[in-house]
């Protein structure tokens, strides 16, 4: 069970020991008057009524349900009820904010608020974080009005205000309410989830929304001025620290002021790459403060807008803190570079290997991914939906097609095929491209929400690919397509012709992949226990070679196309290029694909070789039958019609491979580890337009190296269990063997569960 | 579940099973909130505790000291139709379980979950379900031994920041074309 946000509950549970309802020196009702209602003192009814309950027995309705339960108070338990106070407790620290600071307490407090903003930032509340601090409580509380106000000493004429530490203190304040605003903005406004990646509740207070960002950006800038001017009174070194930290404000705030244009990453970045260069020196400077904890005080929850007891304030230390932030800075800078857009497969490379960062980029990077991608429903800036989706269309499924025509939408005969035909392809992308950003905006959520919403997205997609499909077939009549026998690399020719098909086959390649996803993502989240392993990779394959299987089909009729535009001499360089960026495209998911089921099907064959040999041994699992579990892990596939989930028979057989001995099935494996070690091989020796990764290019190959490294790895177990095999030894050949099977965090690659395998010495 | 500092060798002979009943809230319901709170860093109100143990008492099962009855570990089910499942499910759903520290390694929450799992079974569930956090291996391998799978891992689903896994047992083949939505949903048991 989960817990959860108090809230009133309608319901109720007796307990008579603890509470006397009937006390004779109740106060009287309160006089209700309103016209139409009568009003009546149900007390005496209600306390006649409770008393035929037993303790412990609970008056509720239908409707009442756990949840409701969960956010239930009990008063007077210092954990639940926000008002109790321990005996001689006191409700508020007595805490002057008008106390002279030192500078070296000054740094103190704010290097303790840089840690409770990244505490925020990784999810925690601001409750429990930034709204602990008495100086924050100060200017927030009460509201500001304006500028002048937001003070933690109100009275601006007061020598205090004036006070040059204060005014240091205040304007790093001020410059942090102020960026944690945008940032709360920034994340409410786009997908994620509340409590989850994020909190974004203010509690009623008002993170200076009304304040403008210049003014307090003056204020920043004037306290670094005082900073400089007092250099004679202070040392230098405690001079620059607070310099440091007044400049990381500064360029924070326009670093959010600039992100709000989506366009010429190289200028948006350069206040985040101060803030990199500032971080070092801040970093290096924090042995000059002085901490300051009596500026903290959980005691201020109680006055926020929440019904919860105080909690512990979240610390964490410098060291995260300073790490956290120096992620933070590269990851702002290099999530700009989306804005570079080149092709819609570099595109979705960009986010896929973006968030498959470990750790992940933070919620508020992510959320500006999204705001960059989606805004106002203009991708990146710049490009309509239309533009991204054409674009991706013709590499994927139709280069140089009619059907992507621009001049079709200028056609107004209502009789002509080219009027048709943009009339259906605007049917298609209506219905099409909420799916196709929902990949976008799927991946840029935490990896357990990826993996959950592709789960859903893959049904989705089924409807998608068959709503094109008779697009496609009306299509196909505009077009007047003949249908033709295609033949590929994988398979013979088929006799019987068929069409194209090109926008239900784009549709179906990308369930495919998503569905690879799920099964991926489910390695990298350790959802499957060990002797799960076999079959999921086993499935994986199955997977990869539907998907290398149907590019080829794809690429068959691409080359029919291709060849007869050059029969027809009508091959311009430029629709030769358009041609080649496909052709490019089909050759690397063929590619991608293949490398998939080899390494997929070398690791199922180890797996299942070191299940025989009792290395990895399935758990006794009294309640449950391997087809019962088969069952449950699959489900999220259950309802997939194209590729249709394999019978639990089919899954078994697989697993088992009972027909070849376990030498055999080791040679299979080592074949299988040599193809895939060919082709990543292959893949780490393409170009950034080879492999449609412009932009997310030195990731893409780092991932690769990474699997590179797990095939390696594969190979030498096999070989090491191979070794054993082959010496034979009256039966216990397992018994010679040390197997681990490591976490994902432990394996080169998260999707590559690869077993650790030794001899026992 | 903690690793207990000081833990007993032995049990103190044969530990008394016994279903909870509602007769015995004055006696049992303090110890079993002292025993289950001690791993939580929020308490439930009684009126949790209460929510399950008036409507399905049936499904709570307590171990007790035979020498002198005292409470050593507890578990707190409930089981109801899943709503947005077409047909519904029986699903039921164990919300409580806790050992104290010092009996731990003893087997004595297998046993509780065997019978409840038992008592849920005896009363159609299709299936059961529960979180544990990601960082309780012992809790995983104990439900993973008796036949649980993970079906997904939830994102910082505890209070403390942790993330949890959600595990269930499938306890009779659901025919997938009758389900509309297959527990793929976000209607998690307490919802977030």
């Amino acid at each position: 069970m989960s817990h959860h946000d108090f809230h009133v509950s309608k319901g109720l549970s007796i307990n008579h020991s603890s509470h006397d309802y009937a006390a004779p020196d109740e106060p009287p009702p309160p006089m209700i008057s309103s016209e139409g209602v009568v009003a009546i003192d149900i007390t005496r009814k209600f306390v006649e009524a409770a008393k035929t309950l037993e303790p412990g027995e609970l008056v509720k309705d239908g409707y009442f349900t756990l949840f409701e339960s969960v956010g239930a108070l009990e008063i007077m338990d210092p954990k639940m009820d926000s008002g109790c106070l321990a005996p001689g407790e006191s409700l508020d620290d007595d805490y002057d904010v008008a106390r002279p600071l030192l500078p070296s307490e000054v740094m103190g407090i704010i290097d303790q608020l840089l840690c409770l903003e990244m505490a925020w930032h990784l999810g925690y509340p601001l409750s429990q974080t930034l709204l602990t601090n008495v100086y924050i409580e100060a200017i927030l509380n009460p509201a500001p009005g304006n500028l002048q106000e937001a003070h933690f000493i109100r009275d601006p004429e007061s020598e205090a205000a004036q006070d040059s530490m204060f005014t240091v203190l205040r304007a790093y304040c001020l410059g942090l309410l102020k960026s944690c605003w945008y940032v709360n903005e920034r994340i409410k406004f786009e997908h994620y989830y509340e409590e989850e990646d994020f909190v974004t509740n203010t509690y009623h207070r008002s993170l200076l929304d009304n304040i403008d960002r210049d003014e307090i950006r003056d204020e920043i800038m004037s306290a670094r001025r005082l900073v400089h001017s007092l250099r004679p009174k202070i040392m230098d070194d405690v001079a620059d620290a607070l310099s440091f930290r007044l400049e990381l404000r500064a360029a924070f705030l326009r670093a959010i002021e600039l992100s709000e244009l989506r366009s010429s990453p190289e200028s948006l970045s350069l206040p985040w790459s101060q803030m990199k260069a500032v971080w070092e020196p801040i970093n290096k400077s924090r042995h000059l403060g002085t901490p300051v904890p009596e500026a903290f005080s959980t005691k201020l929850q109680r006055r926020l807008a929440s019904t919860m007891p105080p909690r512990p304030i979240v610390q964490l230390s410098f060291e995260e803190t300073y790490e956290h932030f120096k992620k933070l800075f590269v990851d702002a800078i290099d999530v700009l570079k989306v804005l570079n857009y080149v092709d819609s497969q570099s595109l979705l490379n960009f986010v896929l290997t973006f968030q498959a960062q470990k750790p992940q980029p933070l919620v508020y990077i992510r959320t500006l991914l999204q705001n960059f991608l989606f805004k106002d429903m203009v991708i990146l800036g710049h490009l309509s939906i239309r533009h991204v989706i054409d674009d991706d269309l013709s590499i994927v499924v139709l280069p140089c097609s009619r059907h992507l025509d621009p001049a079709n939408d200028d056609v107004e005969v209502p009789h002509d095929a080219r009027f048709a035909i943009a009339h259906q392809m605007e049917l298609f992308r209506q219905r099409a491209a909420q799916s196709y950003l929902d990949i976008f905006r799927a991946f840029c959520q935490n990896r357990c929400r990826v993996r959950r919403t592709l789960c859903h997205s893959i049904q989705d997609w089924e409807t998608v690919q068959l709503d094109a499909e008779e697009i496609d077939q009306l299509l196909q009549v505009q077009l007047d397509e003949q249908p033709i026998c295609y033949s590929t690399t994988l398979s013979p020719p088929d006799p019987n012709p068929t069409y194209s098909l090109p926008l239900s086959s784009w549709a179906y390649l990308y369930k495919l992949r998503l569905m690879e996803w799920i099964v991926q993502l489910g390695f990298e989240l350790e959802t499957y226990q060990p002797d799960e392993l076999p079959g999921m990779y086993w499935y994986l394959s199955f997977l990869a070679k539907t998907r290398a299987q149907h590019a080829e089909r794809i690429k068959g009729f691409a080359s029919y196309r291709y060849n007869e535009l050059r029969f027809h001499g009508a091959l311009t360089p430029a629709l030769e290029a358009q041609f080649n960026r496909s052709a490019s495209y089909l050759r690397l998911t063929i590619l991608d694909a293949a490398v998939t089921w080899e390494l997929s099907d070398a690791l199922t064959r180890l797996y299942v070789a070191l299940a025989r040999l009792r290395c990895i041994t399935p758990p006794p699992r009294p309640y449950s039958s391997d087809e019962l579990r088969y069952d449950i892990r699959m489900k999220p596939f259950s309802l997939i019609q194209l590729p249709e989930l394999p019978s639990y028979e089919a899954f078994r057989r697989e697993t088992e491979q009972a027909d070849k001995s376990t030498a055999e099935l080791l040679d299979a494996a080592q074949r299988s580890v040599g193809g895939a070690r060919r082709g990543y091989e292959r893949l780490s020796k393409m170009t950034e337009k080879e492999v449609f990764t412009v932009g997310a290019h030195e990731r893409w190959v780092k991932g690769t190296k990474s699997c590179l490294r797990s095939v390696i790895a594969a190979s030498i177990a096999i070989a090491t269990v191979g070794k054993i095999v082959g010496e034979g030894d009256g039966g216990d050949a397992g018994g010679r063997l040390v197997v681990e099977v490591p976490r994902a965090e432990a394996c080169y690659h998260d999707w590559w569960i690869v077993p650790k395998v030794t001899e026992r010495k | 579940m903690e690793a207990a500092a000081a833990r007993v060798a032995e049990l103190p002979g044969e530990l008394k099973y016994i279903q909870y009943e509602h007769s015995f809230e004055s006696q049992y319901l303090p110890a079993i909130r002292a025993l289950i709170s001690k791993d939580l860093s929020e308490p439930y109100s009684i009126y949790v505790y209460r929510y399950f143990l008036y409507q399905w008492g049936h499904l709570c099962y307590m171990a007790l000291d035979p020498s002198d009855s005292s409470l050593i570990g507890v578990i707190i089910c409930k089981l109801e139709p899943h709503a947005s499942h077409s047909p519904p499910t029986m699903r039921g759903y164990i919300a409580m379980l806790a050992v104290s520290a010092p009996y731990r390694g003893h087997g004595v929450a297998t046993a509780l979950v065997k019978m409840a799992i038992d008592a849920m079974a005896q009363r159609n569930a299709d299936e059961i379900v529960l979180e544990t956090e990601e960082t309780n291996i012992p809790a995983m391998r104990l439900y993973e031994r008796l036949g649980f799978l993970r079906s997904k891992k939830l994102h910082r689903y505890y209070l403390n920041g942790n993330s949890a896994y959600r595990l269930v047992l499938l306890l009779k083949h659901i025919d997938p074309d009758a389900a509309v939505d297959l527990a793929l949903d976000d209607m998690e048991m307490i919802p977030r």
